[in-house]
């Protein structure tokens, strides 16, 4: 079964792109106010809107969203478009459509908000940290960088902090994109629990060892038990396996 | 001439000062003789490293490593293996 993105493209597949001769005519009507030829130059360059959705889906958002806020940025291109410059209008729609999708994708992108402000500094302080260490050969101190771009050392700190958000992944989330695929919560190893099978082989161990301890004379264990700081040294040896439940123990480690 | 540079354990050496209420050699020998069991430090020593011997022999055989006098000696003297022992001793008195 085909989704609704597969029926929206069909449906903005079928609109005639417009010539330039029509955007200049359609662009006059809508300086008047006439609502229905705005909507005419809307849905002859959905297609566009689309186009430029499409090479930020890799960003993680989903594509619908990238297509409404790319139609968002259409309708702005519309609204100011200057028909007089001479430009075509998909040469002049692409800017606000491309602006509108990058700002929805710097927001949207992490699990953490941030502000569009603070990305598109860090956005700067990258760029000029590699410039000056391809130029120096070593990183910029915090005051170069404040005097290079001309804002608050604490802005810097909050704008480098908001690059380290890049790259959450949440725990819920599932692994690649199947919709029922296992999420990354499940596929972490739990370090501190014990398997069964450890479990089983710590018992086989300390059975054999309870054996074999078994087997020591009464003066050989007292001198253990003084050893180790064990105390009750007559009784103890009531506690430990006998002779039959030894053997039993190495019967069983046979079998295995 | 170079003194022999001796063993290096892997895992550390066990020591009475890491056992809680642990004898050393001499204590154990007076403790055993006081209690009617004549023994002096080293015959303490030599009990306690040939019962070791003895639990180790069949830890060994269980996890299918050979019992050789070299081994034996390497596994007895482990402390996690004494730790181990010290565990079993504790839960069959308890």
């Amino acid at each position: 079964m085909k989704n609704s993105l597969d029926y929206y493209f069909k449906d903005v597949g079928r609109r005639k792109l417009l010539t330039r001769a029509e955007e200049v005519s359609l662009s006059k009507r809508i300086e008047k106010g006439d609502l229905l030829a705005r909507q005419h130059m809307i849905e002859s360059n959905l297609r566009l809107a689309i186009s430029i959705a499409k090479k930020y889906y890799k960003s993680g958002c989903s594509m619908e969203d990238l297509i409404q806020e790319s139609n968002i940025g259409l309708m702005k291109a519309v609204e100011k478009f200057d028909w007089r410059r001479g430009f075509k209008f998909s040469t002049y729609a692409s800017w606000w459509i491309r602006q509108s999708v990058s700002r929805y994708v710097s927001t949207h992108r992490n699990t953490i908000k941030v502000p569009a402000h603070a990305s598109s500094l860090a956005y700067k302080i990258k760029n000029l940290m590699e410039e000056y260490e391809s130029e120096f050969n070593q990183s910029p101190t915090m005051t170069e960088i404040t005097e290079i771009l001309g804002v608050t050392e604490n802005m810097v700190k909050a704008s480098l902090d908001s690059m380290k958000f890049r790259h959450l992944v949440s725990f819920d989330s599932t692994l690649g994109n199947d919709e029922g695929g296992r999420q990354i919560l499940e596929t972490i190893p739990d370090v501190n629990s014990v398997t069964p099978d450890k479990i089983l082989d710590q018992k086989r161990v300390s059975d054999i060892i309870s054996a074999s301890l078994s087997k020591l004379t009464k003066r050989e264990e007292q001198v253990m038990r003084l050893r180790f700081g064990l105390s009750d040294i007559e009784d103890s040896r009531e506690l430990m396996l006998d002779e039959e439940k030894f053997n039993e123990i190495k019967d069983k480690k046979g079998e295995v | 001439m170079a003194m022999p540079k001796g063993h290096k354990s892997r895992h550390g050496y066990a020591t009475v000062s890491s056992l809680d209420g642990g004898l050393g050699y001499r204590e154990i020998a007076e403790t055993m003789t006081e209690k009617g069991d004549k023994m002096n430090h080293s015959t303490a020593r030599n009990v306690f490293l040939s019962s070791m011997r003895k639990v180790a022999r069949d830890a060994c055989e269980m996890m299918g490593v050979d019992p050789t006098e070299a081994n034996l000696k390497r596994v007895s003297s482990d402390p996690r293996f004494q730790s181990g022992v010290i565990d079993i001793l504790k839960e069959s008195h308890v």
